[in-house]
């Protein structure tokens, strides 16, 4: 299942690294796969001319990638098995990137070959494994779980290589391994089948010991049927397959290691070498006939020598080693390929001719190479204006380029994103802005040189370590920012005054990292810094004291694990070596050093442990996910028993520890591979977030403009807004005067209060900062309402520009343009997929030329592929029926506002149709057996919530007539089709923003004034109250149509669809609680009271008096329910 | 930064030469006592196809503890394999002896000396592909290599020094109670594990869970040695583990081991020190 969470990259100029540890190239030869030592996958997309180019980055291994292979029958499923050195296998679906299946077993796997026997066989087939461990492990392709092992009889030992042989002529599947010692041993494959599924031990069927260590490849000849090409890493040698007898043996020469070898066709074979050398020899009989008879009773002894046809090479090699394969491909339009990957990134390429052959003088031929090509060829390539967050402001000032950033840090509180650079300087823009300016096009708004910034000065060498101390502990003071550098210094800043407060010379290695003591632990009661240095010691900071308190500086290897023991103030250091030290903080003494065993049962006792090596974005992917799980989990657990209305209640409490950490609408995480330096960063969307915060500021501005100076406050608090990138220091007192007002709902209202423009913002802030402590005490879910509506409505318009294909129809461009007020993209942006868990894949800059049918230079920007205009136009089909919608739509086109929330909220309903699992969609078998299904699907976590379910009810959705049915039909349609998510949200997007292109032609009332006026807000308040006074009536004409709606949905479950929403209701038929929610929805205004009463949460008290709230449409609720169940 | 500046072109020029020598001479110096290290220590591990040709050479080693005389054996360690083990145990409640030894075609692989012996060797083999024909030119390089190494010497070491934590229905269903003759007696399970540089052998004593005990049944999860009291369920029945006994033999040459992959890891990180103290002069490089 592939979660949409909508992320952005903003790459910098240099590519990540990615140093190629294993690769592959896929059946189709339209992809090669290549493993990292940084433990990403990288897809690359493979031309029929063998042109490489980089598609997608794959995220979800936090090891070393050790092996891939294919891990089903390529034509029909396109999946690839990776494995990591930390025992996570994961199976990925290259065309579309999504990760399918994932688990970490307790094996390091060296060597995955995929089998399958489709007459004997029931499943996808079987993943035989080798590896660090005796002999093999057959796993299952689809679950992942491990099924059996075939285990040896003899010297049973680690298997170093191995291959699967289909002999035709034996009718017998066999595989063949050679162990570390050098014992060849063969399992009989076909007829162990059953074996297998009956757990039966399953030995050897024979073995023989080769006597040579390291042995790299075996291959079978299936053009003979006869030989087997053994490879070692000093000789390679050519055996008999009918009685393994050696046939010939060749030594390498000139210190070469052999690295692999491969049979071309029959009697011609390639070698390939481990600096990347390749040479092809043809095996000749030598005068030894068959006609000679054994002599002195021995058998036929048959010999052959080898004479080198061809050779292949690289230019710099010797300085890495090289991981190579071979594709052998007989089909026409394929060609024989050989391939390498380097630890520096380089792929390289050879088109090795059918028939190779050797110069005239019978001297070996150098085969050119064809392709070769790296991530930052690709870079350069397509990348063609580097927005990298913080050449914005650098790039002008000094004109040589910006300097790397070397570590950063966003905090979402402020929108700040801090930039600590190699040249020591750390600068501190807003994030928002920041990505604006890198990724859309160039305007008066974004002048590079208007982009809001400061710099803090302080740091001689580069800054390699952040911490925002008050992201750690409400306590702490907002202003505080602590830096660390390359030279062991340690400057504490007030980042809002840019003061230093005060600088620690640690006289260590340079700062790796900087930590923050938990919360629970305190030294009489303050908080403490901890540095952890490259010279492996680590250094404790007392910040208000201005003290070092403990210099920790025994460590004989680097320090991995940091954890604080609360009660006896002592700090344990985990180190690489597996050894801990435990140092009393207020002596400083040593107090115990232990090692092995020991050492793993004191870092399992204490809960509260900090890695240094965390990865941020599979941790953040994961995080996120977690925290929708976590709503799931809680949801269903209510619902088994309790009311329905207690779940909010429960999901506070689950909720919130994560919200703490992604309680913003985006977050920007950097992310490093492996170098010292910030790679690229990473924006992250909160669509749900997003829509939910939209669409209540919608509702109050709504009630705002309905009371008699609401227009006036409005125009106030637009103007106060405009002014914020100059105000942005912010006195610390002004909070104490309003700290009365803490509990205002949120930033349209803060507003009110903003009598005098130049000062809003700052008292905005002191509210919003109070809000934060109030809100942390009292210790309940709330999403924070501190996010300004300027930032709101800049996310939502950066996320949609992000999205539309650009470029199509020059008329949409300038309908987004003026009417939306969104601006087009620089170039395409590389968006990023979270799938299963904590898996994400990123699309590298370049990814549009990978899809068949796109050329260069042409004026479509970001378009996902092909599909998505088709798609899009089967959507507007199924969308004009309706003259209600219609009529909405207008009303709505004529403000940018309604549209954008309009359009997000469309987005993130068909996002969560696409990831409902196809049996929760399509069921339509008993009801029985649909809560089952409902329940894993929970489980696995489908994008739905009761909250926000319920949120939405009150005032989402102002379109969903009948005539939505067929659209959502239509959308879960898609699913089948091979179709992926991004195509899905891509086509509906652009079908509704031509839907709405061609309602504005034919429309009369609707001028494009308004439009350009959209940043006034007087104009934008009296389409709202117009707005709101159509929609009450529309409301009203509805009502009895609704409840007519509702008796016959949950009565009779009529068509699978209606089935499916109704679900909601049959699955609970014995909960009266649900019955109320219906009769409650049915009855629209009455309602809201109770509902208000039922659910302290403070949107919906203060929506319930909204006009908003008779939006509610009846099969709005009951998608919400079902999402529930 | 004016400090930094001052850094002159001619401390950076000695700084250069410094590093050209680390990369040129330094490196392959360590590299070679590396592999004298790992040679001497794969040596004591006997591997096959470094040199000594024929069967392992057997040792002899008397299993004792100094709390205990309930258990004494003679093990056979030849390799990484027991091929003999003679076990008497005194019943505790009859003084009775039991006498078992391992059925003479068997013998028991002890996985972790394996692992251990295969990890050394990926570690040298590793380090041959480096020899002073090769040219470092970045640190990087040889960071990178170090990594790979001191991975495989910490995996190495941490096979030795960190048993596996098994359960007890592990312990009974592992091919170890089949090696005897005569066959193990029901209510026994033995278990051979390595703990840094001894050879461990645990009996447990077992007696059956009665269906009307009061005793709530709580599984024991993985351990590296239960104690008494712990509880499984085998096939199905309930047992419970009544005595148990740990006899152990310090085997020399896994103590050298040790000691040599202790020092091996301590040089890596050394090198790589050295070569990270470079990479803060030439931070804007890949080092």
């Amino acid at each position: 299942m592939k979660i949409f969470l909508p992320a952005v990259a903003l790459w910098g100029k240099k590519a990540p690294s990615h140093s190629i540890t294993t690769i592959m190239i896929t059946d189709d030869q339209h992809t090669i796969v290549t493993g990292s030592q940084e433990g990403q996958l990288c897809l690359w997309n493979l031309t029929s001319e063998l042109k490489i180019s980089a598609k997608e980055l794959l995220f979800g291994h936090t090891a070393s990638i050790t092996c891939l292979a294919k891990a089903r029958e390529f034509e029909k499923q396109p999946y690839v098995v990776s494995a990591a050195e930390n025992g996570e296998m994961c199976v990925w679906n290259v065309t579309s990137g999504q990760c399918i299946e994932s688990t970490t077993l307790p094996y390091r796997h060296t060597a995955i070959c995929y089998y399958h026997c489709a007459f004997r066989m029931t499943g996808d087939g079987w993943l035989l494994c080798c590896g660090e461990y005796q002999d093999i492990i057959i796993i299952d392709a689809k679950t992942l779980e491990v099924l059996h092992t075939f285990t040896s009889s003899q010297s049973p030992d680690w298997i170093s290589c191995m291959c699967i042989v289909h002999s035709m002529r034996i009718q017998e599947d066999s595989l063949l391994v050679v162990s570390v010692t050098g014992d060849l041993k063969v399992w009989n494959l076909s007829s162990s089948i059953n074996s297998i599924q009956e757990r039966k031990d399953i030995y050897e069927k024979e073995s023989k010991s080769l006597d040579l260590p390291n042995c790299r490849t075996i291959r079978f000849c299936t053009y003979t049927e006869r030989l087997l090409l053994v490879v070692f890493s000093k000789c390679w040698q050519v055996y008999d397959y009918c009685d393994f007898s050696l046939l010939l043996t060749e030594v390498s020469k000139n210190r070469e290691f052999f690295a692999g070898g491969e049979v071309l066709a029959a009697h011609r074979i390639i070698i390939w070498t481990e600096d990347g050398h390749s040479y092809i020899y043809q095996l000749l009989n030598s005068g030894l006939s068959k006609s000679l008879y054994p002599v002195d009773g021995r058998v036929l002894k048959e010999t052959m020598y080898p004479h080198l046809l061809c050779s292949t090479s690289v230019k710099e090699n010797k300085s890495y080693p090289f991981v190579m394969g071979y594709l052998n491909e007989r089909k026409e339009p394929f060609y024989k390929v050989l391939f390498s990957g380097e630890m520096s990134g380089r792929i390289t390429l050879w088109h090795i001719p059918d028939v190779p052959v050797s110069k005239f003088d019978g001297s070996p031929k150098e085969i050119p190479i064809t392709t070769t090509y790296t991530l930052q060829d690709n870079f350069e390539k397509y990348h063609t204006i580097s927005p990298s967050i913080i050449d914005g402001f650098c790039a002008f000032e000094d004109g040589a380029g910006s300097p790397a950033v070397t570590s950063s840090m966003f905090i979402p509180d402020f929108d700040k994103l801090i930039c600590g650079c190699e040249d020591g300087r750390i600068f501190i823009t807003l994030a928002l802005n920041a990505a604006k300016a890198g990724l859309l096009e160039d305007n008066a708004l974004f002048r590079k040189d208007s982009l809001p910034y400061k710099v803090l000065s302080g740091h001689n060498k580069s800054v390699t370590s952040l911490l925002y101390p008050h992201s750690h502990s409400s306590k702490l003071d907002q202003s505080w920012m602590v830096s660390g550098d390359q030279e062991s210094c340690v400057i504490w800043w007030d980042i809002f005054t840019e003061e230093v407060l005060h600088k620690f010379f640690l006289r260590a290695g340079a700062v790796t990292s900087l930590l923050m003591s938990p919360e629970i632990f305190t030294l009489k009661d303050h908080h403490i810094v901890c540095c952890v240095c490259n010279d492996h010691s680590v250094i404790l900071l007392h910040l208000e004291e201005k003290t070092c308190l403990l210099k920790a500086q025994k460590h004989l290897s680097p320090v991995t694990t940091i954890k604080w023991h609360p009660v006896e103030n002592f700090l344990i250091v985990g180190c690489a070596d597996d050894s801990v030290y435990i140092w009393e903080i207020e002596t400083g003494t040593l107090e115990r050093h232990e090692t092995g065993e020991r050492a793993r049962v004191i870092l399992n006792c204490c809960e509260d442990s900090q890695f240094l090596k965390p990865e941020p974005l599979i941790a953040f992917a994961s995080e996120t996910h977690k925290h929708k799980n976590a709503v799931y989990r809680t949801s269903s657990s209510s619902q088994l028993g309790t009311l329905f209305y207690s779940i909010p209640h429960a999901e506070s409490s689950s909720k919130l520890p994560v919200t703490a950490s992604f309680s913003s609408l985006f977050n920007v995480l950097p992310v490093k591979t492996k170098s010292s330096n910030v790679d690229f960063h990473v924006l992250f969307f909160d669509l749900e977030n997003l829509v939910e915060l939209l669409l209540s500021t919608q509702l109050n501005s709504f009630s705002s403009s309905n009371s008699l100076h609401g227009s006036d406050i409005l125009k106030r608090a637009r103007s106060t807004f405009e002014k914020r990138p100059l105000t942005l220091k912010r006195s610390k007192t002004s909070n104490s005067s309003i700290s009365g007002e803490g509990q205002m709902k949120n930033a349209c209202e803060n507003q009110n209060q903003g009598d005098i423009p130049g000062k809003s913002f700052e008292e905005n802030e002191g509210i919003k900062r109070h809000k934060k402590m109030k809100s942390s005490k009292k210790a309940q879910f709330i999403p924070p309402r501190r996010v300004d509506i300027n930032l709101m409505m800049d996310t939502a318009k950066l996320l949609l520009s992000c999205l539309l294909p650009w470029g199509i129809d020059k008329e949409l461009d300038n309908l987004c343009i003026q009417h939306l007020n969104i601006l087009r993209l620089q170039y395409p942006v590389s968006l990023g997929l979270v799938s299963n868990e904590d898996h994400f894949s990123l699309m590298l800059p370049g990814w549009n030329f990978c899809n068949p049918g796109m050329k260069e230079g042409c004026s479509v920007v970001n378009l996902f592929s092909r599909k998505v205009l088709d798609l899009s136009n089967k959507y507007i089909a199924a969308l004009p029926s309706q003259p209600e919608v219609t009529g909405e739509l207008e009303s709505d086109s004529s403000q940018g506002l309604d549209t954008i929330v309009y359009l997000l909220s469309k987005l993130f309903l068909v996002n969560k149709l696409v990831n409902m699992p196809l049996e929760l969609a399509y069921s339509t078998s008993s009801h029985y057996k649909k809560e089952s299904v409902t329940n894993k699907g929970k489980n696995t976590g489908t994008n739905n919530s009761s909250f926000y379910g319920n949120l939405r009810n009150g005032k989402t959705e102002f379109h969903f007539p009948d005539a939505d049915l067929s659209l959502m039909k239509l959308v879960s349609g898609w699913r089948h089709q091979s179709v992926q998510v991004i195509e899905v949200i891509q086509a509906v997007l652009l079908a509704e923003v031509q839907n709405m292109k061609t309602l504005r032609k034919t429309s009369i009332n609707s001028p494009p004034l308004s439009m350009v006026d959209n940043r006034n807000g007087e104009m934008e308040t009296l389409g709202k109250i117009e707005q709101s006074e159509q929609l009450e009536l529309q409301c009203i004409k509805n009502i009895p149509l609704q409840n007519e709606e509702t008796k016959i949905e949950t009565g009779e479950a009529t068509s699978p669809l209606s089935d499916k929403i109704t679900r909601g209701f049959l699955n609970q038929d014995s909960n009266s609680a649900t019955v109320s929610v219906v009769k409650h929805d049915s009855h629209s205004n009455s309602a809201n009271f109770q509902e208000a009463e039922d659910m302290p949460d403070r949107c919906v008290l203060e929506e319930s008096e909204s006009p908003g709230k008779q939006k509610r449409h009846p099969w709005m609720a009951k998608l919400c329910l079902c999402k529930v169940c | 930064m004016a400090t930094v500046m001052a850094a002159t072109a001619a401390e950076r020029a000695v700084l250069e030469e410094e590093f050209q020598w680390l990369l040129h001479d330094e490196v392959h110096a360590v590299l070679r006592q590396l592999q004298d290290i790992l040679k001497e220590a794969s040596y004591r591990f006997t591997l096959p196809g470094t040199g000594t040709e024929g069967p392992a050479r057997q040792e002899n080693f008397i299993l004792g503890s100094s709390t205990t005389d309930q258990v004494k054996g003679v093990l056979t360690l030849q390799g990484d394999a027991l091929s003999q083990a003679d076990v008497n145990l005194k019943m505790p409640r009859n003084n009775q002896l039991l006498h078992f030894a391992f059925r003479e075609d068997k013998q028991w692989k002890l996985q972790q000396i394996q692992d251990a012996r295969n990890h050394v060797s990926q570690a040298i083999y590793l380090l041959a592909n480096r020899d002073e024909s090769y040219q470092f030119k970045t640190g990087a390089e040889v960071l990178k290599l170090m990594d790979a190494v001191m991975l495989q010497l910490t995996r190495a070491r941490n096979r030795l020094t960190t048993p596996a934590t098994l359960t007890l229905p592990e312990i009974a269903s592992s091919g170890l109670t089949r090696m005897f003759a005569p066959a193990l007696p029901a209510d026994l399970l033995v278990n051979f594990y390595i703990n840094l540089n001894k050879l461990c052998l645990t009996v447990y004593q077992l007696h059956p869970l009665q269906p009307s005990s009061t005793k709530n049944f709580r599984p024991s999860g993985g351990a590296v040695l239960h104690s008494p009291g712990a509880m499984f369920e085998w096939g199905a029945q309930r047992l419970e583990v009544s005595h148990v006994h740990k006899v152990e033999c310090v085997i020399p040459w896994l103590n050298d081991a040790l000691v040599f992959f202790t020092v091996s890891l301590q040089l890596c990180q050394q090198l790589k020190d050295k070569i990270s103290v470079f990479s803060s002069y030439w931070s804007y490089r890949p080092f």
